[in-house]
């Protein structure tokens, strides 16, 4: 919306401001509860790095990112990187989860990736997709999110090092209860009226992004789903309509129904815990964070007109030509590899004869998913979930084997289509049968 | 009468009290002369009122009781307490056994009686005893039931607060065993049927219903359609030329007519506007000679074969012809799919 650049550097001069002040807050409480000497000099000194950041936004001239870097980082972002890194990082923050949670360093991220917004929003291309007031919630819940994450983790590690020393954890501790009126009454009621404040500055301050009248010809360019079902509509992009809009979600709403049913393991209830729970704590974080979040992320910030992938400092040009040409499996078994043509029924054969033909033509695709659905489950069962099946029984470790299958078949569709362009890998568009 | 606003405490003084009571209970368990001076003030008319309503569950509750029920109890105390002697004889007595008390606001103060066996209180104290050995705060019946063995022994060492076994339920409130229970069940389905007050709600239930499905339904078929003809003119095949895509029939009809080659023979047809991914509206770009959806980014060439994103099949086409004065004539009552072959059907295209 606004674009130009006084307005950002206004914006970006109380922002400074902002974050000075939340560090000269740090400083101090690090001078005088902690006596942490050496520290609050520390923060102080980035109190100061911060003004001058201040000083010099207000004085027109936001320090930005240098142009070469954000030309590599539009170069390279691409669904490969986004989604290895995406996971990298989620391995490492598993990895590294004892040396995160530590408040210095958890302090420290926070800085870095408010100073790096803060750097990036100079430029326009940035600034635009990030201040859009669709998009505004969305980079709040990003950096809540992460707090959430890490206040999580931070309660989880601690209870490990005391259950690891056989003492209970922090939550039994503090088991005493209190009365619903007035305690939890008052406290919803200043909760209430303090987000009610909130809503109506927000409501007055940025304007509802209204569009132009609904057209049944023209849809906008790009299209977005509200920001919440946007990783639905980018597993849209991996699958048919029915799949990935029918098939699947119910099958996430049934398997988080169904969670409590499968789940043996009877530890960890009613407290933060990550060495208790390993199998539990990792699916969810993936299925949360990484087939979730950052899937919305994406959606939100980087697909651009066309539903192409754009850099986060690349210009939204409906233009932009990418190489996509997608390819059936069944295309690549008989065109390539065999060097036919598809194999089609002769023209007035009966049904009958069509459909062999349509088998003939996706055997192997066909093949595979049996052999993905069927022949890998007992396969699993003996050799990785050897343990899980033995607690489970046979049919709760079914049912958990093809719910983790299907949410697996969505990151390898995904693989499958960046790295080899495929597009189903069967693909029956007679009669609406694609996977 | 000196001080109003001791008699009748908020509830938050209350809650307050309690909590400080409980913190510190031996501390401030009430002495006998501290008692007996309020027990005047409890005299007032208007405690009694409200004791009373409030009282009742606290009788059903038997043990087990939760802060209303409490303050409530502890208020029926202090109104009588001072107004008639009936529960101070009854008090002596409930000390031994479980005197049959005549009145229930009698016996209400009954089992709460062994409790403060002296005098009225004030709400903190009875409030604390109530709840004396659990942990503080509100108890389940599954953490009472648990606690209650415990609790009495401990509260028996204290010579303080002597507490006896609660009394037996009388029998009268016990619950009644039913007696006609299975009868109004074998009667129901037929008081349903033949005409009771519930059966007259659900079949007039039913019919308002059934009336709105076949409103519903109705509204489906309007009288008048103010859709565009299915049929429509689109100009002579001269008009369109070779490999011209054409746009602007789009906001009214919502087809592209294209004049271009399908299969080595160029011809004229007319592609529906329409994602055959998810229904989305692509656009024809022509610096990249293609149609591109905005949605799910799926790509389709000049022909409607599609080549990039999700779409799973080539766009459709209407049904077209050479009208008897030459013009073209589109008919969007038909549509031609190209994966099961219709695209060689003649109706799918004019040959130019």
């Amino acid at each position: 919306m606004h674009g130009s650049s006084t307005d950002i550097s206004g914006f970006l001069g109380g922002y400074y401001l902002f974050l000075a002040a939340m560090n000269a807050v740090m400083a101090f409480h690090v001078w005088h509860n902690r006596h942490r000497v050496g520290e609050a000099i520390f923060w102080i000194v980035v109190f100061f790095g911060l003004m001058a950041a201040a000083a010099s936004s207000l004085g027109h001239s936001p320090p930005g990112l240098p142009e070469g870097l954000r030309n590599a980082v539009n170069y390279a972002t691409g669904p490969v990187i986004y989604s290895v890194g995406t996971t990298a990082l989620l391995v490492l923050a598993f990895v590294l989860r004892k040396f995160l949670v530590q408040p210095r360093v958890a302090w420290i991220l926070l800085n870095v990736s408010l100073v790096l917004m803060g750097l990036s929003m100079v430029d326009p291309n940035f600034a635009a997709i990030v201040t859009k007031p669709d998009n505004v919630p969305i980079v709040g819940l990003v950096f809540l999110l992460g707090f959430f994450t890490w206040l999580a983790t931070a309660q989880a590690v601690k209870n490990d090092e005391r259950l690891k020393q056989g003492l209970e954890p922090l939550e039994k501790l503090d088991n005493e209860k209190v009365l619903v009126w007035p305690d939890l009454v008052y406290t919803e009621l200043i909760c209430m009226v303090a987000l009610t404040a909130f809503l109506l500055i927000w409501a007055i301050s940025l304007q509802a992004p209204l569009e132009e009248p609904a057209s049944r010809v023209k849809t906008p360019n790009p299209s977005k789903a509200p920001w919440y079902f946007l990783g639905l509509q980018e597993m849209l992009v991996y699958y048919d309509p029915w799949m990935a809009g029918v098939v699947l979600p119910s099958l996430v709403l049934v398997g988080l129904a169904a969670i409590p049913f499968l789940d043996f393991n009877k530890k960890g209830n009613g407290y933060y815990t990550i060495d208790e729970r390993k199998f539990s704590y990792l699916i969810f974080q993936f299925g949360f964070l990484e087939m979730w979040v950052t899937l919305i992320i994406l959606g939100t910030f980087f697909r651009g007109p066309n539903w192409n992938i754009f850099g986060p400092f690349e210009f939204w040009d409906p233009h932009k030509v990418l190489a996509l040409n997608n390819v059936d499996l069944s295309q690549y078994f008989w065109i390539y590899g065999m060097g036919e043509a598809l194999p089609k029924a002769p023209p007035g054969s009966s049904l009958v004869w069509e459909i062999l033909y349509i088998l003939k033509r996706e055997w192997l695709g066909i093949a595979l998913l049996i052999g993905y659905f069927v022949a890998l489950p007992p396969l699993m069962a003996v050799t990785v979930f050897r343990s899980f099946f033995v607690k489970m029984g046979f049919v709760r470790f079914m049912l958990m084997a093809n719910l983790l299958l299907f949410m697996a078949a969505l990151p390898l569709k995904m693989v499958l289509r960046w790295v080899w362009n495929l597009k189903y890998i069967v693909s029956i568009p007679e009669y609406f049968l694609n996977f | 009468m000196a001080e109003p606003e001791k008699k009748k405490m908020s509830v938050a003084e209350m809650v307050a009290a309690a909590r400080k009571a409980d913190s510190g209970k031996s501390a401030e368990a009430p002495s006998e002369p501290a008692a007996e001076s309020s027990a005047p003030e409890a005299a007032a008319p208007t405690a009694a009122p409200a004791a009373k309503p409030a009282a009742k569950p606290a009788a059903a509750g038997g043990a087990k009781m939760s802060v209303a029920e409490m303050l409530a109890a502890a208020r029926a105390e202090k109104a009588p307490g001072a107004a008639a002697p009936k529960p101070a004889a009854a008090k002596p007595v409930a000390a031994e056994k479980p005197a049959p008390a005549a009145k229930p606001a009698a016996a209400k103060a009954a089992p709460k009686a062994p409790a403060a066996p002296t005098a009225p209180k004030d709400t903190g104290s009875i409030l604390s005893e109530t709840r004396s050995g659990a942990k503080p705060g509100p108890m389940s019946k599954a953490e009472a039931a648990l606690k209650a063995p415990a609790a009495k022994p401990a509260a028996k060492e204290k010579p303080r607060a002597v507490v006896p076994p609660m009394p037996a339920k009388p029998d009268y409130a016990k619950p009644k065993p039913k007696v006609t229970v299975d009868e109004s069940r074998r009667n129901f389905l037929t008081d349903v049927m033949l005409g009771s007050f519930l059966g007259i709600g659900f079949v007039s239930m039913g019919v308002t219903f059934g009336l709105w499905t076949l409103g519903t339904a109705r509204f489906m078929f309007p009288n008048v359609l103010t859709e565009p003809p299915s049929k429509f003119k689109v100009g002579f095949p001269s008009n369109f030329a070779p490999g011209q895509v054409e746009t602007k029939f789009i906001p009214q009809y919502g087809v592209w007519v294209v004049n271009y080659e399908y299969n080595g023979k160029s011809e004229i047809y007319a592609l529906r506007s329409v994602c055959t991914h998810l229904g989305c509206t692509p656009n024809w770009l022509e610096g990249e000679q293609k149609f591109k959806c905005p949605c799910h980014g799926s790509g389709f060439y000049k022909d409607g074969i599609n080549f990039e994103g999700p779409a799973p099949r080539p766009l459709e086409r209407y049904a077209i012809r050479l009208a008897d004065d030459g013009q073209l004539e589109i008919d969007k009552s038909k549509i031609f799919q190209e994966e099961i072959g219709q695209w060689s059907d003649p109706a799918s295209f004019v040959a130019v």
